[in-house]
């Protein structure tokens, strides 16, 4: 086994285990409410922000050519993306008007505190590493959305799944999740080629991995606060 | 109370004047004074891409801090430096490098073989850190550097049109020929308003502005140094 396939094979073991972690359990154990869900769908659009700050620090940082895919992966999140015909950003604040909110209440959010910890600690990964483990930080938030990947779907795909069971609204009516399930397998894809070039030592491997880990351990962090604020609301 | 146009206007004023500063400044002076010969125009042009990809950084870190709808300015410049626009048969701004160095002799490899000047290398994590301040003092340290590359903006040209006008003049390089300096002095007029653009919806106190004039004059304190160093470089050579 190369090194490379090796290290992919770990990656996705460890973003299918997230899901067994007892975070994302108490996450998905939480019923939804339409305010519940309201809290949800406002904290998605700060984490689809708090992203496009990490990938700008990780375009930094990287070599020349990760940098041009980085480019083209922002597009999508950043600029436009064909298949929504907006960009992610604006595609998360539409996605609220099935639950009755509006462009304001997004601007006007609060990022709560436990929430803001985990912003600020994926912000430190992508500033202040070497950009390998920095790339692969952000990039197993993409990996852990690849339902290619995850047995059951990845975090959009179920959470979809989730206000559709537990509130009535369609799959396709919840487009940023919709377009996510399908798009993060196309980010995670491209992305994950690049470890094809610049893996090539146990040095490199093990910075990916503990890119991998901060950033999972983080995550497992962000859901169990979600579910913590989201039990405090009707 | 001054009023906030007035405001924005005296910065934007302070920041043209101080990027036209830049060409009295004795580094600058020294670098565009030293003649070109052949085998120095082929060290600036190794050491310009070095400079190019420094950029390719800094703009990253800044536009991962920035506001959303300032990320996607970055993002639209950055195309034009990062990927080129194929479908208007324009490269990037590293491979135009490469290419304009075969005007001079030079090999794709001599880029990558050829080692950063040691003052590039110091000048180049300056510049990283700028990058890393503040947003509007990060935006303003990068932005700065293509004001000072503007026709527009530059009495008696950009520092783009100074050299390739030394290239002409001292190498017989026709301008044309010179596709990534032609490119610069081009681009950077359109470039250098991006921060214009930016101030017009941020700048909206004293120290915000204060932040921007901040950012820009220690950039330019580094761009002297730089460009010092090269002078340098172009000096130890025959």
């Amino acid at each position: 086994m190369s090194i490379v396939s090796e290290l992919t094979a770990t990656l996705d073991q460890m973003v299918n285990d997230q899901f067994e972690s007892l975070e994302f359990k108490h996450l998905f154990s939480v019923p939804l409410t339409p305010e519940r869900g309201r809290f949800y769908m406002i904290q998605n659009a700060l984490y689809t922000a708090n992203r496009r700050d990490c990938w700008g620090y990780v375009q930094g940082s990287a070599p020349l050519e990760v940098k041009r895919v980085i480019w083209q992966h922002e597009s999508d999140e950043l600029v436009n993306d064909p298949r929504a015909n907006m960009d992610h950003y604006t595609l998360t604040v539409k996605q609220g008007e099935v639950l009755g909110l509006k462009p304001d209440d997004f601007e006007k959010a609060e990022v709560p505190a436990m929430v803001r910890a985990c912003f600020y600690a994926w912000h430190h990964i992508a500033i202040r590493s070497h950009w390998l483990k920095a790339y692969a930080s952000s990039h197993m938030l993409e990996r852990r959305n690849n339902g290619q990947i995850v047995k059951g779907g990845g975090m959009s795909f179920r959470m979809g799944k989730k206000f559709e069971n537990e509130l009535g609204i369609n799959l396709r009516k919840m487009i940023s999740l919709d377009l996510h399930a399908v798009a993060d397998t196309e980010h995670s894809d491209n992305i994950s080629e690049m470890f094809e070039r610049y893996v090539k030592t146990p040095e490199d491997r093990e910075l990916v991995l503990q890119g991998a880990r901060d950033c999972m351990a983080i995550d497992r962090a962000y859901r169990g606060a979600l579910a913590y604020y989201m039990e405090r609301l009707n | 109370m001054r009023s906030f146009a007035d405001g924005i206007d005296r910065m934007w004023q302070t920041l043209v004047q101080m990027a036209n500063d830049q060409f009295g400044s004795p580094p600058f002076r020294r670098l565009l004074n030293t003649k070109f010969t052949r085998q120095r125009a082929q060290h600036y042009s190794i050491q310009m891409a070095y400079y190019v990809r420094n950029r390719r950084d800094c703009w990253g870190y800044v536009q991962g801090s920035a506001p959303l709808d300032v990320k996607r300015l970055i993002w639209e410049h950055e195309q034009d430096e990062l990927i080129g626009k194929k479908d208007e048969g324009k490269d990037d701004h590293i491979t135009l490098a490469v290419k304009e160095g075969a005007v001079l002799g030079l090999r794709a490899e001599a880029f990558d073989d050829t080692p950063v000047l040691e003052g590039g290398i110091t000048c180049f994590y300056s510049w990283l850190h700028l990058a890393q301040r503040p947003w509007l003092e990060a935006i303003a340290s990068s932005a700065i550097l293509e004001i000072r590359n503007s026709a527009e903006l530059i009495k008696g040209g950009s520092l783009s049109r100074h050299i390739a006008e030394k290239f002409e003049r001292e190498l017989g390089i026709p301008m044309k020929k010179q596709i990534n300096n032609a490119e610069h002095v081009v681009m950077d007029v359109e470039h250098a308003h991006l921060l214009m653009r930016v101030a017009r919806k941020y700048a909206t106190t004293e120290a915000a502005q204060t932040a921007i004039i901040k950012g820009a004059r220690e950039s330019l304190i580094i761009d002297r140094v730089y460009r010092g160093h090269l002078a340098d470089m172009l000096q130890a050579l025959p």
